[in-house]
């Protein structure tokens, strides 16, 4: 008498099926719905200087400033899964490179943003390539001390960077053209996301996030990937860097090297949702939203009130803005978002 | 002995009993980091809200700052343990990104709380003063009774750790959480204890600092990056190492402060951790993850 028999791996298939959460069917939006709010959107960012005044104008500067911090963060961190608090470092070097080209040499200021963010890249080579070898916590708590060491330079070489004082650039600023240059960055660095996320590229990093290990021994070059992401991210807080400094026409080390970029950084990419392509987007701009109203209303408290909300979102969404949606079946669970 | 020989045991000496206290700040770090994987970024202002403490009991009641660090530390040590319990423990064994942004929101409030209650002024706690001079070499007594404090305390931690079930509990947990918890170590508990503990001696180390050093809201940064240092140097989870990496630092930044500026001093914690890091990447007695 023949019994049927369950295969062991019959038996595990339908384990695993009794475990996997129960997805609701995703809402997948109309193409021409993505396109028309993507249109939308770009219409509102780009007629921003005609119709909006002074002061609106360099709010949207500086939330697009946000937007290309966490996009190019979440380049490096959110598909690799390896924590940078670099973007503080990043960002002042940018800043005192574009401010020192301006004041010095008198370069014009695209042309010294543009050099910044090279100068970012090459640094980012330099730094990346002792330190991406470090595995998580240690390459996280590198980085922090990196960024910490480059205020300590930029304080000190007094001959060069006027130490504490700060350099003052001429006021020239030319707020609606940086105001387009710093659309046109963020536009990149989202870009560029999108790209790498839909590429085989964008497999292999995650395959790194999941279990670096295991993406080695199937032949995924780690060290060289994780190299080439760490560059093409520190690229873009350079050239923010430089832009920040013509905008503002002051720096000092305390300012621009302060940990708050990278921290409010991984805080917007985190509440929009690493490791997608919309979230540090959609974060950025509300976080940061948030914290002009909060710092308008309570400058003193300021620090308070961010530590809270930090706390808020990653207790209670730890998959950003975007994890949520997507676990609602809002939106498709695809790498193109 | 010859003045210049004279002045380097001076040095090596001031920074000895400097490190000591670093040590209680490391050991702390580390215990937290073994149990639980969290790498805690507030917890230099844990060691600041425990300067604090001793200044204020100091300055409202004149309350002698090593009986201030009586009260203090277990203080801090229930506020460690509610910590673990309304935040701390959500991240327990979540990706990395988690532990390190929540723990920074964590030191961000407190920095900030500081400075709104109590202002970025600096303070101090003019406790102790004058030197001891012993064959020529002067001696700083704030500096001595700190590091005999901070030495008892170490010793007492280690014998705790060594010798007692409880203690043994928490390495064992340390050492693999799952195999603990099957072995019927109650591992959550072992975390709340963990997580005071390493409050507790956060706080104590700020106390003994508040005699030393000025207290500032912001200090916290700057002692976290010299606890970073000293984990890195003497490898992560190791106690031993931490104790021998905080007397290195000390001794360090002494030199360094010696020969240039204090400026310098306070870099050298991190140029001791970088040059750790790329020469050794899993610490320069410890074993790579």
């Amino acid at each position: 008498m023949a019994e049927i028999v369950e295969t062991p791996r019959e038996a595990a298939a339908e384990e695993t099926a009794a475990l996997a959460p129960r997805v609701r069917p995703a809402f997948a939006p109309p193409r021409a719905l993505v396109l028309g709010v993507l249109a939308a959107v770009a219409l509102v960012a780009v007629a921003l200087p005609f119709v909006a005044t002074a002061y609106v104008v360099r709010l949207g500067f500086i939330l697009l400033l946000w937007v290309a911090l966490a996009s190019s963060w979440n380049l490096l961190s959110g598909y690799t899964g390896y924590v940078s608090f670099g973007h503080a470092g990043f960002f002042g070097l940018g800043a005192y490179t574009g401010a020192l080209l301006i004041t010095r040499l008198g370069w014009p200021w695209w042309l010294a943003g543009l050099a910044a963010g090279g100068l970012g890249m090459l640094v980012g080579l330099a730094v990346g390539w002792p330190t991406l070898r470090l595995r998580g916590p240690y390459f996280a708590v590198a980085l922090l001390g990196l960024s910490e060491v480059a205020r300590i330079v930029a304080t000190v070489w007094e001959p060069l960077t006027r130490g504490g004082l700060g350099i003052t650039l001429p006021p020239t600023a030319d707020l609606v053209a940086d105001y387009y240059a710093m659309l046109a960055l963020a536009v990149a660095a989202t870009a560029l996301v999108w790209a790498v996320a839909r590429s085989r590229l964008g497999l292999r990093l995650l395959a790194i996030r999941e279990d670096e290990t295991a993406a080695e021994v199937v032949g995924v070059p780690t060290t060289r990937l994780k190299l080439l992401v760490f560059m093409l991210s520190a690229g873009f807080p350079g050239i923010a860097g430089a832009l920040y400094a013509w905008e503002t026409s002051f720096i000092d080390p305390g300012t621009v090297f302060s940990v708050t970029w990278s921290v409010r950084t991984i805080a917007s990419a985190m509440f929009g949702g690493a490791g997608t392509v919309v979230g540090p987007v959609v974060g950025a701009l509300g976080l940061n939203l948030l914290a002009e109203v909060l710092w308008v209303r309570f400058p003193f408290l300021h620090p308070v009130l961010f530590g809270a909300l930090i706390i808020v979102i990653v207790v209670f969404m730890p998959g950003g803005l975007m994890g949520l949606a997507q676990r609602r079946g809002w939106l498709p669970r695809s790498r193109a978002w | 002995m010859e003045g210049w020989a004279l002045t380097l045991v001076q040095v090596a000496i001031s920074g000895v009993l400097l490190g000591a206290v670093y040590a209680l700040l490391a050991i702390g770090l580390n215990l937290i980091f073994g149990v639980m994987r969290i790498i805690n970024i507030a917890h230099g202002d844990l060691l600041m809200l425990g300067a604090y403490a001793t200044f204020w009991l100091f300055t409202l009641w004149g309350v002698n700052p090593l009986l201030a660090l009586v009260a203090v530390s277990p203080g801090m040590f229930l506020l460690g343990v509610a910590l673990q319990r309304v935040l701390v423990d959500r991240v327990v064994g979540q990706p990395l990104l988690s532990s390190l942004l929540l723990t920074f929101g964590l030191s961000s409030l407190l920095t900030g709380l500081a400075l709104n209650l109590w202002t970025a002024n600096y303070r101090s706690v003019p406790a102790f003063s004058g030197s001891l001079v012993v064959g020529g070499v002067a001696v700083s007594i704030p500096r001595l009774i700190a590091f005999s404090v901070a030495l008892a305390i170490t010793a007492a931690v280690y014998l705790f750790l060594t010798r007692a079930k409880l203690g043994k509990a928490v390495r064992a947990t340390a050492q693999n959480a799952e195999v603990a918890l099957v072995c019927g170590i109650d591992v959550a508990r072992i975390r709340l204890l963990v997580f005071g503990l390493g409050t507790a001696l956060a706080a104590a180390a700020g106390a003994l600092l508040a005699v030393i050093y000025t207290i500032y809201p912001e200090m916290g940064r700057a002692f976290l990056m010299k606890a970073f240092a000293i984990i890195v140097l003497g490898g992560l989870g190791s106690f031993q190492g931490a104790f021998l990496g905080a007397l290195a630092l000390g001794v360090a930044e002494a030199f360094a402060g010696y020969i240039w500026n204090t400026q310098i001093a306070e870099a050298v914690a991190y140029v001791v951790f970088i040059g750790v890091l790329l020469v050794r990447p899993g610490g320069l007695f410890g074993t790579s993850e």
